[in-house]
């Protein structure tokens, strides 16, 4: 029984060119820890007849790039042509796409091999995927764990090193906060930096696409296949495009790091703020310049996130209607009808949850008391951001508030959700880039992580910090304890 | 006291695009049911929209010919509500940045010219169109995407005539521009009318009648609504907000629903589209575009000495009145916009041409109006080559030859023609020598007839003037 999936990429790489690994060998082994596995519930559909095609068609090809023939992981709310697209929803249970997100057709033309697409919470809402129509994955750590989300299938599906790479999406936290309760690499990208086309829509003013790995060198290099300006997609950027790994290996002595007070709260688990000071004391040590700062606003992201996220969700979900697409009633009398119990019927509770409370966000008068006003704080967190960033490299402190937490808890708390994602959210609201790196474990031997927060567009160097502090640390992140 | 009538209108109007507003699909009214459709028309999941960069410059020439400030910022925004047809649920529309704001349109009713205020213009997307039976609803989603814009006028029409006389300019202006093909059967221009009455200073209760089909049954539905509101009034009753139609069989306003109170549509700023800046140079560059407008155009036929049906017949006649723009300075306007709306238009009537499609050029209909102008060419031969002309690449001395009106050359016996024409009318020799220019006009034109056309005018003209200066 082979393993090569526990190699890196750089490792398959070579061997791929060597001809001593085939693609077929990578998908069927991918394929194998899947169904060995199925209590993980990482995915809600495979690729399995596809992939297997696509891995045979490769063979004898020419190994053109370093991600040729590895085996991804793609969210369910991204789109993937003639492979089902549900969003972990019922109302789209049956849903085919016609065709493929931006981001899928970059991955196609790398030749990477879609395996299949991944549990999550139902479209994107919650931060436990446990509000997924086809129940909740659970954390390679420990399986009566959650995987965070809303991204958690994507994260348990490289977690338990099924897959080397997934795509998430994050609109408040949803890459970052389960890769940090699965100890892996997620990257937020800077809003634009990927194309939104093929996504479907949640918070459109916050939604972005990014990755999910084992390490950063092999994050920065899926960020290289997804990136760049897309005609579909009007808000993507014209952002240079660039390589990501370029700056990995170099010293980080000499950046300067902001710790904002905001994120060492009393919110935050005793266990993390520890881990975190460990990590400052560390980057001192590496010559990195740690200092306490307070940024205005940050405190209001978890309010505004509710009034934007929602109202947007709101408006973006109303298309779901029963008459062109997906689930729909057959014996409704007339349209009023077709539309109540399509609905009804198709969405999950928090789904609804949000749907009724951003409709009465915008509603009348409310838009102009909340939505305008939100857009105007939004605004002003933005600008104290950048203030800081004229001082700072980086903005650093924890992902989470506490390591993934027992899948039965707080499950009927709609705030809770919130709480889980209030570290993380800021950085949507800003556009920032935020990456959650692996600092250490629990007592339980649960991931704990880093949360690094870059200007827009600085990637690159994110990149390098986090990697230069992978390395010191030198952590063993698979749990299955072989690494 | 009188009632006073104030009406608004707001005409929606597709633009002429040959891609809808936010997707590559294409503009075409009549093709097949749902072949003009792409994943972002059908609202599918994760499509986004793209922005037709020609509707938005429609729209925006729209917007000045409207008179309007433009906003040079502009947003989009989502105007939330469910119907089968809203394929997004939401339409993109612009309800905080509207392209165009304080704009006018001047009108002019018995006589007396009036000017009505632009609320606004703005930019928006069309609906899918829905059959209904009794069974089933069909949508067709053609239509969807296809780029319009709103044009909302102030409450400042006082009667059906005003109004009527608005949507009437509108239009002129909208298809002279090249912004709409303002075809109110096939739906690509949209009006309703919003009435009241009042007896005093203050705007009454507006009722709004959705969708009339032509102008002259916005006049109709004006004035029977007018009515209608004034017999509830003088009943004692109150007019509530309410949504009309329009029935011309029964000659009456029909009410569809009542107005709830404030439709919420949960407006916000479309996400999906960021900031449009449209800077000054693409504004400078819009207005060169814009051809010349009817009223310049009327000026002008005014200058001229046109008369005024004769003028107006050439504003709705689009083809010949941009052909008169490349006339040259001196041309007599009067001569040949009638020989262009009498002849020309009968033939490209009956053989439904366009004139750019006929061999008259421009260089043609000049020479044979300075021919009229000196009597060398009679409206009677003119009539008789006057196919040929416009069929032929032939010069009018070729056609006339053609038709057997061979040209005398000889002196002898013209000076005879010439002597007798002289002799039967005195009075215009008289005329003559007292001064009167027009005179050689006619003796000339009696030379002609005499000659069949026949005769050489540079000659007839030598040998004319001799014989009166002898």
């Amino acid at each position: 029984m082979s393993n090569y999936l526990d190699l890196s990429i750089l490792e398959l790489n070579t061997l791929l060119k060597e001809g001593k690994v085939t693609p077929l060998m990578l998908v069927e082994e991918a394929f194998r820890r899947i169904e060995k596995d199925p209590e993980i519930n990482a995915f809600i559909t495979l690729n399995k007849e596809e992939a297997i095609k696509e891995a045979k068609a490769l063979e004898g090809m020419e190994v053109d790039n370093v991600l040729f023939g590895i085996p991804v992981a793609v969210k369910d709310n991204i789109l993937t042509k003639d492979l089902r697209t549900t969003c972990a929803s019922h109302i789209l249970d049956n849903f085919i796409p016609i065709y493929d997100a931006t981001v899928v057709s970059k991955l196609k033309e790398k030749h990477l091999i879609i395996i299949g697409k991944t549990n999550m919470d139902e479209f994107a809402m919650g931060s436990t995927s446990r509000t997924s129509y086809f129940g909740a994955p659970k954390n390679p750590w420990n399986k009566t764990k959650i995987t965070g989300g809303s991204s958690g299938g994507s994260a348990a599906s490289v977690a338990s090193r099924m897959v080397p790479l997934a795509l998430g999406t994050d609109t408040g936290g949803s890459i970052r906060q389960p890769a940090s309760y699965c100890g892996l690499v997620g990257m937020k990208p800077t809003y634009g930096r990927v194309s939104r086309y093929g996504l479907v829509a949640f918070g459109s003013s916050l939604d972005a696409i990014g990755p999910m790995s084992r390490n950063v060198y092999e994050n920065a290099l899926l960020l290289n296949v997804i990136e760049g300006q897309d005609d579909h997609d009007l808000t993507s950027s014209y952002h240079e495009i660039e390589d990501y790994t370029r700056f990995i290996g170099q010293d980080i002595k000499g950046m300067k790091v902001a710790l904002p007070n905001y994120f060492m709260s009393d919110v935050v688990s005793p266990s993390i703020k520890e881990k975190i000071e460990e990590t400052v004391s560390l980057l001192q040590k590496l010559g990195v310049t740690v200092e306490r700062v307070d940024i205005d606003y940050i405190e209001n992201a978890v309010t505004l996130y509710q009034i934007i996220a929602m109202g947007e969700a709101s408006s973006n979900l109303a298309r779901f209607d029963g008459v062109r697409y997906g689930h729909s009633v057959d014996d409704a009398k007339e349209v009023e009808e077709l539309y109540l119990r399509t609905r009804e019927e198709g969405f999950g509770d928090e789904v609804k949850r949000r749907i009724m409370v951003g409709s009465y966000l915008l509603s009348g008068e409310n838009a102009k008391v909340y939505y305008d006003k939100a857009m105007q704080i939004r605004d002003d967190m933005k600008k104290s951001f950048e203030k800081c960033f004229e001082k700072y490299d980086f903005i650093i402190g924890p992902t989470t508030c506490t390591t993934a937490y027992d899948l039965a808890q707080d499950t009927d708390d709609p705030m809770r959700s919130f709480l889980d994602d209030v570290l993380v959210i800021p950085v949507n609201m800003a556009g920032l880039p935020g990456l959650n790196l692996p600092i250490g474990f629990s007592r339980e031997h649960m991931p704990i992580g880093l949360h690094i927060i870059g200007k827009a567009f600085d990637e690159a160097r994110m990149y390098q910090f986090a990697s230069f502090l992978e390395k010191e640390l030198n952590l063993k992140l698979d749990p299955k304890g072989e690494e | 006291m009188d009632y006073k009538t104030t009406v608004g209108i707001e005409i929606h109007c597709e633009l002429k695009t040959n891609t809808k507003m936010f997707s590559h699909g294409t503009n075409g009214y009549g093709n097949t049911a749902n072949s003009n459709i792409t994943a972002i028309d059908l609202g599918y999941p994760g499509t986004l929209p793209i922005l037709n960069r020609g509707a938005i410059l429609l729209a925006l020439r729209a917007a000045l010919v409207l008179n309007c400030e433009i906003n040079q910022q502009m947003y989009f925004d989502r105007k939330n509500y469910f119907y089968p047809d809203l394929p997004k649920g939401y339409q993109i529309t612009q309800a905080r940045t509207p392209i165009g704001i304080h704009g006018y349109v001047e009108i002019e009713v018995d006589g007396k010219p009036k000017k009505i205020g632009i609320h606004d213009i703005h930019i928006e997307e069309d609906t899918a169109k829905s059959a209904h039976s009794a069974t089933s609803s069909l949508l067709d989603f053609n239509r969807a995407g296809v780029p319009l814009i709103e044009i909302v006028t102030e409450p400042d029409m006082n009667s059906p005539y005003e109004a009527m006389a608005y949507v009437e300019k509108l239009r002129e202006l909208l298809l002279y521009a090249d912004i709409s093909d303002c075809k109110m059967e096939e739906g690509s221009m949209r009006c309703d009318v919003n009435v009241s009455v009042s007896k005093t200073e203050k705007l009454g209760t507006r009722t709004e009648i959705k969708n009339i089909g032509s102008i002259s049954a916005i006049g109709l539905a004006i004035e029977k609504e007018v009515e209608h509101q004034i017999v509830v009034y003088e009943q004692g009753g109150t007019i509530q907000e309410e949504t009309r139609r329009f029935d011309e069989k029964a000659q009456k306003t029909i009410l569809m629903r009542v107005k709830e109170t404030g439709n919420d549509y949960r407006y916000f700023p479309e996400p999906d589209i960021p900031m449009l800046v449209l800077t000054n140079e693409e504004i400078e560059s819009v207005k060169k575009e814009i051809p010349v407008l009817p009223n310049e155009r009327r000026k002008k036929y005014h200058e001229k000495g046109v008369s005024e049906i004769n003028s107006n017949k050439l504003i709705q006649n689009r083809d010949l009145s941009d052909f008169l723009l490349t006339a040259p300075e001196e041309l007599n306007l009067v001569l040949a916009s009638n020989i262009l709306l009498g002849d020309t238009l009968a033939y490209l009537n009956k053989n439904r041409k366009k004139i750019t499609n006929t061999k008259l050029s421009m260089k043609k209909l000049t020479d044979v109006v300075k021919r009229l102008e000196e009597g060398s060419l009679t409206s009677k031969i003119l009539k008789e080559i006057f196919n040929d002309l416009l069929e032929t690449d032939l010069s009018i001395d070729e056609v006339i030859k053609n038709h057997g009106i061979t040209q005398v050359n000889d002196t002898d016996s013209l000076n005879q023609v010439v002597k007798k024409v002289l002799l039967e009318n005195q009075a215009s020799v008289d005329d003559y020598h007292a001064g009167k220019e027009r005179a050689l006009k006619y003796l000339m034109g009696q030379i002609m007839k005499e000659t069949k056309g026949g005769a050489n005018p540079v000659l007839v003209n030598k040998l004319l003037i001799e014989e009166l200066t002898k």
